[in-house]
């Protein structure tokens, strides 16, 4: 079973998203910010990480920053509200940019492309 | 040893001699936290508030694009009439805001005769075609005297029917080379010639009429930047603040639609769940919109205890106060208070709402209202919550800044916007781990005293 890491503030949507992407399949892990999951990431060795930008505490630019120099490769997706952060240079690191919608159709074809399947 | 003097006289002498009092009341304006107009006219007022020094009658004009607009006409309508705006400008303890609300009301009564007509007079600035009275001052950027006006061929039809007087005073309001607006002065009842005193006294009232016009316009340019700019930073919030919920709406909705549906306990917790999630849109709708309205009204001077109750017995407080201590305490009597009332209840219960959010249940919420003094009024919230960090607490009054994880950051902009709006004060102490107090401080009056 692929490991997935959701690095998301708000909580509801941690829920949706434990439950959309383990019906997909997938052992999700779910942590409210950066630190909580630099953490999770020296515990457990995840196949894909999802995360937003803006939450309390570290952004999650500053946590893919960190993550790349951890030298582990796992594929990021960016999930953020925002569109802009595209322009952001250290956002092209991750593999994939998918602004929030109400369909989590687009998140979920991301996966499978970025997993192989 | 040192003396201490108010920057700003609190009365208006009646023994001084009547030019200084006049410079004074005139001069108090850049001070006062009421509109570009309401001061304007006071300046009008003091123009034309005495047989003295004064004039009878004061007309303004404001520029607008090339033309120059009749504003508004302003002076007693008898001699009798001008005795007693003195009367009233010099009385002992009487303040600025009373002359206002006296001009209010003088203007309300006017209305229909004089300022309606007034408004219907517009003269081009443009120095190819400009050729008469009035706008010719602007134009040239002069004073002029006219005599004999009736006779004169350089003086306007129209203005001459408005005016039917022999003589007047035209006094252009130019700053920083910018011409501003125009100031017509005559003595329609008394008919003293205008002397060069008179014209000297006037012209100085005039500059200083300019300069009050011109910090006006460039501190609303300013505001209008700042809004610019804000509006930038909030078209970002938003998005964010809006996506959120609608994933959420779209993911829990999207379950319930699926092919065998969920089980029965699942299904009511995502309609919970999509129902609390409207409501967060609802608030962010009702918040922009609140925030985002222009004009702020205006502030009035009004009873503040049954404000103030009402927003505590309100069944939103009521029920939040569940859990903690809520803890008022008034003074037995309460003055009036310069503000306009549904800001300030606003305000009150933005600043309870605060209080309970950073506080955790059990702890407690004291609002205090006193008089501080015989002119002012203190309204204040303290909480025994988590306190505002030191970063945090510059950045307290920036639209869209907010610590909550569901906040808009409008609430302390707003309340900003209300006090700076009546001319109140703001004071914010806070200990991290020990609470927070705001205090607001407005103008207050005696009960039930009018001018």
């Amino acid at each position: 079973m692929k490991k997935i890491l959701v690095v998301e503030d708000e909580k509801v949507l941690c829920l949706l998203y434990e439950e959309e992407l383990g019906k997909e399949g997938y052992a999700v892990t779910v942590v409210y910010d950066a630190d909580a999951a630099l953490e999770a990431l020296g515990k457990t060795a995840f196949d894909l990480i999802i995360t937003d930008i803006r939450m309390p505490g570290k952004n999650g630019i500053e946590l893919i920053t960190q993550i790349m120099g951890l030298r582990k490769d796992i594929p990021i997706i960016i999930n953020s509200a925002y569109q802009s952060y595209k322009e952001d240079f250290m956002t092209w690191a991750a593999d994939a940019y998918v602004v929030k919608s109400s369909s989590l159709d687009e998140l979920k074809l991301k996966i499978r492309e970025l997993l192989g399947e | 040893m040192i003396e201490k003097y108010n920057l700003l006289t609190s009365d208006f002498q009646r023994d001084a001699p009547k030019e200084m009092m006049l410079l004074s009341i005139i001069s108090q304006s850049f001070f006062q936290p009421f509109s570009l107009e309401d001061n304007l006219l006071v300046i009008l007022t003091a123009l034309t508030s005495g047989s003295g020094v004064g004039f009878n009658r004061a007309m303004l004009f404001l520029k607008d694009g090339d033309r120059l607009r009749g504003e508004v006409w302003l002076g007693p309508r008898t001699p009798e009439e001008a005795g007693y705006i003195w009367e009233v400008l010099s009385t002992p303890g009487i303040g600025y805001v009373e002359i206002i609300e006296h001009n209010r009301a003088l203007v309300s009564k006017n209305e229909s005769t004089l300022s309606h007509r007034i408004k219907s007079l517009v003269f081009t600035l443009d120095e190819e075609t400009c050729a008469q009275m009035p706008a010719l001052a602007a134009c040239n950027r002069e004073i002029y005297l006219v005599h004999d006006a009736f006779n004169e061929p350089m003086v306007d039809g129209k203005f001459m029917e408005l005016i039917q007087v022999d003589e007047f005073l035209c006094i252009p309001l130019i700053a920083r080379d910018e011409v501003f607006g125009e100031i017509i002065l005559d003595n329609a009842f008394t008919h003293v010639p205008i002397s060069p005193g008179d014209i000297k006294l006037a012209s100085l009232c005039g500059l200083i009429a300019s300069n009050y016009i011109y910090s006006t316009t460039l501190h609303q340019r300013l505001l209008d930047a700042e809004k610019m700019a804000a509006m930038g930073e909030m078209a970002m919030f938003v998005t964010h603040q809006l996506r959120n919920p609608l994933v959420t709406i779209g993911g829990f909705t999207d379950q319930l639609l699926q092919p065998g549906g969920v089980a029965d306990n699942k299904r009511e917790r995502n309609l919970r769940i999509i129902r609390d999630e409207i409501q967060r849109l609802e608030n962010i709708v009702y918040q922009m919109g609140h925030f985002l309205k222009i004009s702020m009204k205006e502030p009035v001077y009004f009873d503040v205890a049954p404000v103030i109750e009402a927003v505590i017995q309100s069944p939103e407080v009521q029920t939040r106060k569940q859990g903690y201590a809520l803890n008022v305490k008034f003074e037995a009597c309460l003055p009036q208070v310069y503000c306009d009332p549904t800001s300030l209840g606003e305000v009150l219960r933005n600043l309870l709402d605060n209080a309970f959010d950073a506080t955790p249940p059990g702890g407690t919420v004291s609002v205090r209202a006193y008089k501080k003094n015989k002119t002012s009024f203190v309204l204040s919230v303290r909480d025994t919550g988590k306190g505002i960090s030191s970063p945090d607490k510059s950045q307290l009054f920036r639209p869209f800044f907010t610590t909550k994880e569901k906040g808009m950051g409008l609430g302390l902009p707003f309340l900003k916007r209300v006090m700076d709006n009546c001319g109140g004060q703001v004071e914010v102490q806070s200990r991290v781990g020990k609470g927070s107090l705001f205090k607001l401080i407005f103008q207050s009056r005696e009960e039930g005293r009018r001018p």
